[in-house]
């Protein structure tokens, strides 16, 4: 009897951990699944570009010698955290007149309607559509639409935060004639070759 | 006797220098004019690109051929020569090699303030010498094209002292340049 009365109370205490035990893993579940359900749902974060400490460039061969040329005019809007590739997005608008060369008679003929026909596109457009990463930062998937071409352009990246705002440091390659960007006598690869390096190092910060 | 012979002559190495060298100042002149005829655009620069290429080579071979006249003294002058014409002729050779130099050099600056970058034929490029700079550009140009003129002018006088020498004189000052010819006439 007094076994029995034991064994039964054993037997409550028993019911009662478990009880406990599976509640605690309920609520435990339910927040794990929680937590993730806000990494997916929750936004990463939004960056807007601070030009004055930015850089938009693309590096073409002349003649053999190398020459690189800036836009001072581009927007990016810039949606990225490396634990949320799947909602990250960049989305850059160049102002194609604002190149410069270092060099008026260039920027002339680049601007002119054999190279980027601004009077017509007066300006590029790339937007990413997956990101992925790779051994030394991240790959995004995106086309460029330029004098109203679109192709596909990869870009390779950086992603560093810096306090609030973060740096974005990257470089793309693209074919000049795949866009058209090279008319008549500029068709010819002999004196301006048809690969084009696109380097970037932006500055972002916190957009609202 | 071969230091007589070299007294007498240039010597293979010497005369392959002054050919090649006048040949590719020919190919020069005939490439900037050509080029300064042309608008803005892709034939202009694949002349002038063909230009800084040839004139990098004369830049290299001037080196060479300054190197080779420091440590091999030139024939000796024909004895009927008056001191100015000695004088003459010795300002003469000292400005070409003076031009062989400053004329690719300055080449080579405008096109570094101006920001287009040298190449040789395509395989390397030289460095900048000067970063841009519009004012510096105009002003490298003007002297570029200034010394052009002063090269035309010398070249000219040099041809015409030589066919004097040769056609009036009667010496052999051409002939010792002049390389499958034979100096012996009058030594």
């Amino acid at each position: 009897m007094k076994s029995t009365k034991t064994g039964m109370l054993h037997g409550l205490a028993a019911s009662a951990l478990m009880l406990t035990n599976m509640t605690a893993m309920t609520a435990m579940t339910v927040a794990t699944a929680a937590t993730a359900a806000t990494s997916v749902a929750a936004p990463p974060a939004m960056y807007g570009v601070d030009a004055a400490k930015s850089e938009l460039a693309f590096t073409g061969v002349q003649a053999g010698a190398e020459f690189k040329a800036v836009f001072h005019k581009f927007t990016a809007d810039v949606r990225f955290a490396p634990e949320a590739l799947a909602s990250a997005s960049f989305d850059v608008l160049i102002d194609l007149s604002s190149v410069d060369s270092q060099d008026k008679d260039r920027d002339t003929t680049i601007r002119g309607p054999d190279i980027f026909d601004v009077a017509h596109w007066p300006s590029a457009h790339y937007v990413t559509r997956s990101f992925a990463k790779t051994a030394s930062g991240y790959r995004a998937a995106g086309t460029l639409t330029l004098r109203g071409v679109t192709k596909d352009v990869p870009l390779d990246f950086q992603f560093t935060t810096a306090g609030t705002g973060a740096k974005l440091v990257g470089t793309a390659m693209l074919k000049r004639l795949d866009f058209g960007a090279g008319q008549g006598d500029w068709k010819s690869t002999q004196w301006i070759a048809d690969e084009v390096k696109v380097s970037f190092s932006l500055s972002l910060a916190p957009k609202p | 006797m071969p230091n007589l012979e070299a007294r007498l002559r240039y010597d293979a190495l010497a005369q392959t220098f002054h050919w090649v060298i006048a040949a590719l100042i020919v190919t020069q002149f005939a490439l900037a004019w050509s080029a300064d005829d042309l608008p803005l655009g892709l034939h202009k620069l694949a002349l002038l690109a063909r230009h800084k290429s040839f004139g990098m080579t004369v830049l290299m071979l001037a080196v060479l051929r300054l190197a080779w006249r420091l440590f091999h003294a030139p024939p000796r002058l024909p004895e009927g020569m008056s001191w100015i014409e000695r004088k003459l002729a010795h300002a003469t050779h000292a400005a070409f090699y003076v031009l062989l130099f400053a004329m690719p050099l300055t080449g080579w600056l405008m096109s570094s303030a101006k920001n287009y970058s040298v190449s040789w034929f395509g395989f390397f490029t030289w460095p900048n010498l000067i970063g841009k700079n519009d004012a510096a550009f105009t002003a490298l140009r003007n002297i570029h094209g200034i010394l052009s003129w002063v090269l035309l002018g010398l070249a000219i006088l040099h041809v015409l002292a030589a066919l004097k020498h040769q056609f009036v004189g009667k010496d052999d000052v051409l002939l010792r340049m002049l390389p499958f010819t034979n100096t012996q006439r009058r030594p």
